[in-house]
């Protein structure tokens, strides 16, 4: 990715209006009771187009702008997206994008490791003594199923917004590319 | 070069997480509501206005979910209306059977039933479908003593009698059949008479061949006379309850020397009945 102050400029729209998406439509709206969690996949989709230095900054960024604004211990959230927008970018760095499935199939993996990731985190902030119910997982999957289609769009309109500083799009028209190829 | 990209991103990585590290650190130690509150300062209003603008849209995904859950819902309710609508027919069904049966023992206690019978209880398992044949198949027969001929009552009163028996079962022709004839009586009075059927119309018996002689009067009860003589006797042990009389007219008693009788048993809706079986007809 080919970083200038406009594209920077995009990826900080990207990701307050992200959070802020988050916090006022999906956390509020149920599908089979449960609220879909698209930040993470929105990490995941900065981590496959702008490479692991990008993903990990996104990533804190919106973790620390979502602990701000849900007014909990800062860095949990940052911790915990860091390592999904890092993970994101190195799959970009060392393997080639052949499917149009990948986006959507890492965001879903991603999400599931980043729910992991935030009861793990809350774990060691102090929900030793709560009961845990069994239906977390069936949320946790969920979650990561919505993740799998809001993936899909989110790569899709995250791709076109970035499209100016993304390599693979200044490639002379006769090659044929991969979906992120070099 | 690509070292030194290397290293200058794992360096960010570094730094992001001990950051992170920091933030948890100084949250847990110090607290950090200056910072949030900033934040929340610069972000609420925006927060506000994004939250006010996708109301409708959360409203409508809502309503999608809360439509599928309902749907869900109404699904288990009728699921749940069935189980209780079938516990409650099945309690119904048990209390008309007391009842029923109630009836039967009280029929057994009061002496009607003639000394020498022994009663055998029966469910009414199957009916003939014509309105021509009055017949009613039972779920006792032979194996439970069960003969040809037994009379059958109900907790009303008389049924019909055993036409035909199995080892398990037996049709019972009802005194509503074509075929039925019972000999019987007007009590107090004691004027006797046939009892027949009117076919087509089980709940009208006629009383006929009375004598003109005298005088019946309606409401007047109807049991069987259990006659006998020169050999030949009754099916029915006498003082079995049958009917009352409902129409007796002046005119039909002198001129066709009948009256019209409503049994007392409801012979379209029979369900446990007695068979008389042993005994002394006459």
């Amino acid at each position: 990715m080919i970083l200038t102050p406009n594209i920077l400029a995009r990826l900080v729209a990207i990701v307050i209006g992200g959070v802020i998406l988050q916090l006022t439509f999906f956390s509020q709206v149920a599908l089979f009771h449960v609220s879909p969690d698209l930040l993470p996949a929105l990490v995941v989709v900065l981590g496959l187009l702008g490479g692991s230095l990008t993903g990990a900054v996104c990533g804190f960024s919106a973790g620390f702008l979502l602990d701000c604004l849900l007014i909990v211990p800062l860095g949990g959230g940052s911790l915990v997206l860091i390592a999904v927008g890092y993970l994101a970018g190195l799959f970009r760095e060392r393997f080639e994008i052949h499917s149009p499935l990948v986006p959507p199939l890492l965001c879903m993996g991603l999400t599931l490791f980043a729910e992991i990731g935030f009861g793990a985190v809350e774990l060691m902030l102090g929900l030793d003594d709560a009961p845990v119910s069994t239906l977390v997982v069936r949320d946790i999957l969920l979650q990561s199923i919505f993740a799998f289609f809001g993936g899909w769009v989110i790569y899709i309109g995250v791709r076109r917004a970035l499209r100016p500083a993304l390599v693979e799009e200044a490639l002379p028209r006769n090659r044929r590319p991969s979906v992120l190829g070099t | 070069m690509y070292r030194k990209q290397v290293r200058r991103r794992r360096a960010v990585l570094a730094l992001l997480i001990v950051g992170s590290f920091a933030l948890l650190t100084v949250t847990y130690g110090q607290g950090s509501d200056g910072m949030q509150r900033g934040v929340s300062a610069v972000f609420s209003p925006i927060q506000s206005v994004a939250d006010r603008a996708l109301k409708p849209a959360r409203d409508l995904v809502n309503w999608f979910d809360e439509t599928f859950d309902a749907k869900g819902r109404n699904a288990r309710l009728h699921e749940e209306l069935e189980k209780t609508r079938e516990q409650a027919v099945g309690a119904q069904a048990a209390e008309a059977e007391n009842a029923q049966l109630k009836k039967l023992l009280e029929l057994d206690e009061s002496g009607t039933i003639p000394g020498g019978y022994t009663e055998v209880t029966g469910r009414v398992i199957g009916r003939s479908p014509t309105v021509w044949f009055a017949d009613v198949q039972i779920d006792v027969g032979s194996s439970d003593g069960v003969e040809v001929d037994d009379p059958v009552v109900n907790g009303d009163g008389l049924v019909g009698k055993v036409a035909a028996v199995t080892g398990g079962s037996a049709r019972v022709t009802l005194i509503a059949d074509h075929s039925s004839a019972v000999g019987a009586k007007i009590v107090p009075s004691g004027i006797q008479g046939v009892l027949k059927p009117s076919v087509g119309d089980p709940g009208d018996l006629i009383l006929d061949f009375l004598d003109s002689e005298k005088r019946v009067g309606k409401g007047q009860s109807v049991v069987t006379s259990g006659w006998r003589g020169q050999g030949v006797e009754s099916d029915y042990p006498p003082n079995l309850a049958i009917g009352e009389v409902v129409e007796a007219s002046l005119l039909q008693q002198e001129a066709q020397q009948q009256v019209h009788v409503r049994p007392f048993a409801d012979l379209r809706d029979l369900d446990l009945v007695q068979v008389l079986t042993g005994g002394s007809r006459g």
